[in-house]
């Protein structure tokens, strides 16, 4: 209650001021009075009886100031005081505010942007319950120590799937294509192949509809399948009764059993639409040589992942020991799913990302730091006179403390702009294709946990570095610096010194960040100029899937091939047209074991891979792959006739050494197919821009078709309409083929490289940015040591120095402290760039180049920097100077 | 604070004294700023004389803490002047405090003496 009264008092004392005001000078009057009176009767003049009291009450407003701090609200009215006073410092003083006010916004905004995708991608647990007891299975090979998130075959999964005593299910699940037809245009849909307990083992449950049954997953069970709610709302309209109906995937009929909720997604599947049973035969599921899907489980409550690892270990033991000849030096691992899931996410891009931005946020924070203490040094002279005439030291803190809020209030505000800028700005980046790997889509907004971190840790840089050794020197010498003179006070000294120290580290740190970012956006301006090894220009591509219920005979699938090829060759300004089952930067790909003929059986573990691609006659012709060695396949290359095969350089010298690769035999694939060299052609990169390209070889499509084709179009012409010719050429020959994906090259190309790309814009920004944080560093602590130097400056020009050489002293001094920075900067990136090496293509982490063009290149700024405050103390009047106070 | 003044001189006064002190001159009847003066100064023989810039703000915290109460009334010789007296709960403060002195006074006493 008498809290309540209390607060009513004060309320009333605060916005009743005038009354407040009034009774204090009329009870401190009457005071004076009675005094006054009191010493009248004891003989003394009315007057000096006055006096005497007066004196014995001091100063009255001071009485007056102790009565109003008394209570509670006169706190909030002078931190009302001080705000306002805070604001009109920073509007007073606009170049020290919004270099504050920008550096703040940079460094907070930089980070909470980067730290929000980590936060998203990486650290957040995954959107279903209870994620901990999710473990992925991964292979291992003890020999090799290679591991692959797969499991090791699908009879060794089935063992354990049926024995396993630690895990309450286990799935597994494989990324699948399917066709859609009827219901509109054919379509390639991505979805997946799974197990029947997949969906219940996440614990997420369909939105309409039910889950799949153990039913559903038995070989020759009726078709079922489970879409997503995008495929649910886009291709079937929504439709209220769409569970039940049938759907057309590769000519065969589903029947939708369930839709999943929008919000649904499991990472490393990708985009998916659709999920049908996997529905193993007895065969597939007694194959323990082949691994073809991954797996993940939920574990019983309470049990470790150390206890079913070992199960699991001693299950795959046995099976060694049982089937020695497929199981030999195989076992499987657990890994946290979650954990699966985020390593496809934190790459070490995003942790060299995350790293420099941290520097950066360093960086920010000593600029922070400078400016404080440069702004709270410059004031050492007003707070003096405010401690002369009584202001409490606590005072003078709260003042300076609300001030410096105030400052970091804004900053906060700029960073959360620029936070938005740049998660926005990344976002926007992300291929559609790439979005379906990150969680939610890769769509994420600002954590503003993130923003209110990064802001502690500047406001406590501030706080720390800046506020309190100012207040220190103001405190300690109030006599000196009242003595001093204006402009001198508080900068010399303790502070100034600090300052230096700050502007070092500084320039320390931003050479680290440069020389980062710079050898990251070379490597990456290396391996765009390398060039893949063929002509990516003006080639427009298709990819199909043709499905194995219609294309039955290897005959169907050459007559499609052969069909759309001649369709393609006949459009206007097409130069090329060429067919490969292994488009570079397309979805498939085969990789084939192979080997010289001649070689005797080799052991497994040592075998060779290559890539193998069928493909069309002119196909090399159409890529613009040189032939270096042999002919390329012609019309005699038949189904039939011998079967004949192109390598590339690299594999020709990693199979026959020692001799002419044309004319050899070489096996690949399980049944070893022999196939006589007749070419070698030029490694082309196949997967990766920043990669030496792989093994590789080629045989002609004739004589091994495959389902998966990827026609590349050479046009001379534009590129615009090739698209719609394209697919009228596939659908007038199979009116219900779908298609995957019609793209250039250079499209396929940036998706594949889109994580490189962003990073190395990012990086590029950084760079800058650390580079202009520096500057603004170094231009602070100059423009103050100008302004401190005023007074010689002018005595010397007084005594007639050279305007020009006044400057250049003054770009010297600079220079000095920022070449102490350069030089320690770059000792610390020579110990610390060789953590880049793995994100580096043919660069090296002390490439020579950068690590002289970036230092010369940030003095040159420094410089600049330095230009302003030198020219002002160009500009300086001598006797305006010397009168200065 | 209050300071040690007067001829008669003395010693500083035990610090956070001075509440106690007012709630015991208002004890029996109220009186205003200058009353309080008077009569501590009264008491302490002339020992203590409050400083007004010590007094106000005491009051003002008093009041608030709901010890005293404040009421503008006639002076003796007809001027206004705002009148203090005390409350129930200054009266229980009053008496808490006083044991609590009582107490440590002879704690104090009794360690002086064995030594």
């Amino acid at each position: 209650m008498s809290i309540l009264k209390n607060l009513g008092a004060g309320l009333r004392g605060l916005f009743r001021k005038k009354t407040t005001e009034r009774d204090m000078d009329e009870e401190l009057g009457s005071y004076l009075d009675a005094a006054g009176k009191e010493d009248t009767r004891a003989g003394i003049s009315a007057a000096s009886a006055n006096r005497a009291a007066r004196v014995r009450m001091g100063s009255v407003e001071s009485v007056k100031e102790g009565i109003r701090a008394a209570t509670w609200e006169s706190t909030l009215e002078s931190l009302w005081r001080d705000l306002l006073h805070g604001l009109r410092v920073l509007v007073r003083r606009p170049g020290f505010t919004a270099m504050a006010v920008l550096t703040l916004g940079l460094g907070i905004g930089a980070n909470s942007a980067i730290f929000s995708f980590v936060d998203a991608w990486m650290i957040k647990p995954l959107p279903y319950p209870e994620a901990d007891r999710l473990m992925a299975f991964l292979a291992h090979n003890t020999k090799t120590g290679t591991e692959w998130d797969q499991v090791t075959s699908t009879a060794d999964f089935v063992d354990f799937q049926k024995q396993t005593k630690t895990f309450e299910s286990t799935v597994a699940w494989n990324n699948w294509n399917f066709n859609l037809t009827g219901d509109g245009p054919p379509a390639l849909v991505e979805g997946g192949l799974v197990n029947w307990g997949f969906f219940d083992s996440l614990g997420v449950k369909p939105e309409l509809g039910r889950s799949f049954l153990p039913d559903d997953d038995k070989a020759g069970a009726p078709h079922v399948a489970i879409i997503s709610s995008g495929l649910w709302q886009g291709r079937y309209g929504g439709d209220p009764n769409i569970v039940g109906r049938k759907i057309l995937i590769s000519g065969e009929p589903y029947s939708v059993v369930g839709v999943m909720p929008a919000s649904f997604q499991f990472p490393i599947m990708g985009i998916a639409n659709i999920w049908a049973p996997m529905a193993m035969s007895d065969k597939a599921l007694n194959d323990r040589s082949n691994s073809w899907f991954s797996a993940f489980g939920r574990l019983k409550p309470g049990v470790s992942q150390e206890q079913a690892a070992t199960e699991l270990a001693g299950l795959m033991d046995t099976l060694e020991k049982e089937y020695p000849n497929t199981n030999k030096n195989s076992t499987m691992l657990l890994s946290p799913l979650p954990y699966e899931i985020g390593k496809e996410e934190g790459t070490e891009q995003v942790m060299i990302c995350m790293w420099i931005v941290s520097l950066i946020l360093l960086i920010a924070c000593a600029n922070v730091a400078s400016l404080t203490l440069s702004h709270a040094a410059r004031r050492a002279k007003e707070f003096a006179v405010r401690t002369a005439t009584g202001a409490t030291r606590g005072r003078l803190v709260r003042q300076l403390l609300t001030e410096t809020l105030v400052l970091f209030f804004f900053g906060a505000i700029a960073g959360v702009g620029f936070g938005v800028l740049g998660v926005d700005w990344i976002v926007a980046q992300i291929p559609d294709h790439v979005r379906g790997y990150l969680v939610n889509y890769g769509r994420m907004s600002l954590s503003y946990t993130t923003v209110a971190f990064t802001l502690a840790i500047a406001l406590f840089c501030g706080l720390i570095f800046g506020i309190a050794p100012a207040f220190q020197t103001s405190k300690l010498d109030v006599n000196g610096i009242l003595k001093e003179e204006a402009g001198r006070g508080g900068s010399s000294g303790r502070s100034g010194r600090l300052r230096r120290v700050f502007v070092v580290g500084e320039v320390v740190l931003a050479m680290v960040v440069l020389i980062a970012t710079t050898l990251l956006v070379k490597s990456f301006v290396v391996a765009a100029r390398s060039g893949v090894g063929f002509d990516t220009e003006n080639v427009m591509t298709a990819q199909v899937t043709l499905p194995p219920a219609k294309y039955k005979t290897d005959a169907q699938a050459r007559n499609f091939t052969d069909d759309v090829l001649a369709r393609l060759r006949s459009l206007p300004h097409v130069i090329g047209a060429a067919v490969t089952s292994g488009l570079p930067y397309g979805g498939f790909g085969q990789t084939v074991i192979v080997d010289a003929a001649a070689k005797p059986v080799t052991q497994p573990g040592e075998q060779l891979g290559a890539r193998f691609s069928a493909i069309s006659a002119d196909y090399f012709s159409a890529m613009r792959i040189p032939l270096l060695e042999g002919r390329t396949f012609n019309s005699n290359d038949a189904s039939g006739m011998e079967r004949v095969a192109i390598v590339n350089r690299r594999l020709a010298d990693k199979l026959w050494p020692d001799r002419d690769a044309i004319g050899q035999q070489l096996k690949y694939g399980d049944d070893n197919t022999v196939a006589t060299v007749v070419g070698v052609v030029a490694g082309i990169k196949m997967y990766q821009v920043r990669a030496r390209p792989e093994r590789q070889m080629y045989v002609p499509v004739e004589q091994a078709p495959s389902k998966n084709l990827g026609f590349a179009v050479r046009t001379e012409g534009d590129m615009t309409p090739l698209p719609a010719a394209i697919r009228a050429a596939i659908w007038g020959v199979d009116a219900d083929q779908p298609i995957s994906g019609v793209d250039s090259f250079d499209t396929l190309m940036a998706i594949q490289d889109a994580g490189n790309r962003v990073v190395t814009k990012l990086m590029g920004f950084f760079g800058v940015l650390a580079a202009f944080l520096g500057a603004i560093g170094i231009f602070g602590v100059m423009a103050q040591t100008v302004a401190q130097r005023t007074r010689e400056i002018g005595i010397r020009m007084a005594l007639g120095a050279e305007p020009g050489r006044v400057m250049r002293s003054v770009i010297v001094q600079g220079l000095k402290l920022t070449s102490v920075g350069i030089v320690l900067g770059i000792l610390l990136s020579l110990a610390t760039t060789r953590w880049l090496a793995v994100m580096l293509y043919q660069v090296a982490p002390t490439d020579l180049v950068t690590f002289v063009t970036v230092p010369l290149g940030f003095a040159l700024v420094a410089a600049a920097a330095c230009y302003l405050p030198a020219r002002r103390a160009m500009q300086v009047d001598p006797i305006v100077s010397l009168r200065h106070e | 604070m209050v300071e040690s003044g007067g001829a008669g001189g003395g010693g500083e006064l035990v610090p956070g004294t001075l509440e106690m002190m007012i709630l015991k001159t208002l004890e029996l009847e109220p009186r205003h700023g200058w009353g309080i003066t008077v009569r501590i100064e009264q008491i302490s023989n002339g020992v203590f004389r409050v400083n007004p810039g010590s007094l106000f703000p005491a009051l003002k915290r008093m009041v608030r803490a709901g010890l005293l109460k404040e009421e503008w009334r006639a002076t003796e010789n007809n001027r206004r002047a705002k009148y203090y007296s005390i409350t129930r709960r200054g009266k229980t403060r009053l008496e808490a405090e006083t044991k609590q002195w009582d107490r440590q006074i002879s704690a104090i006493a009794r360690i002086l003496q064995a030594s």
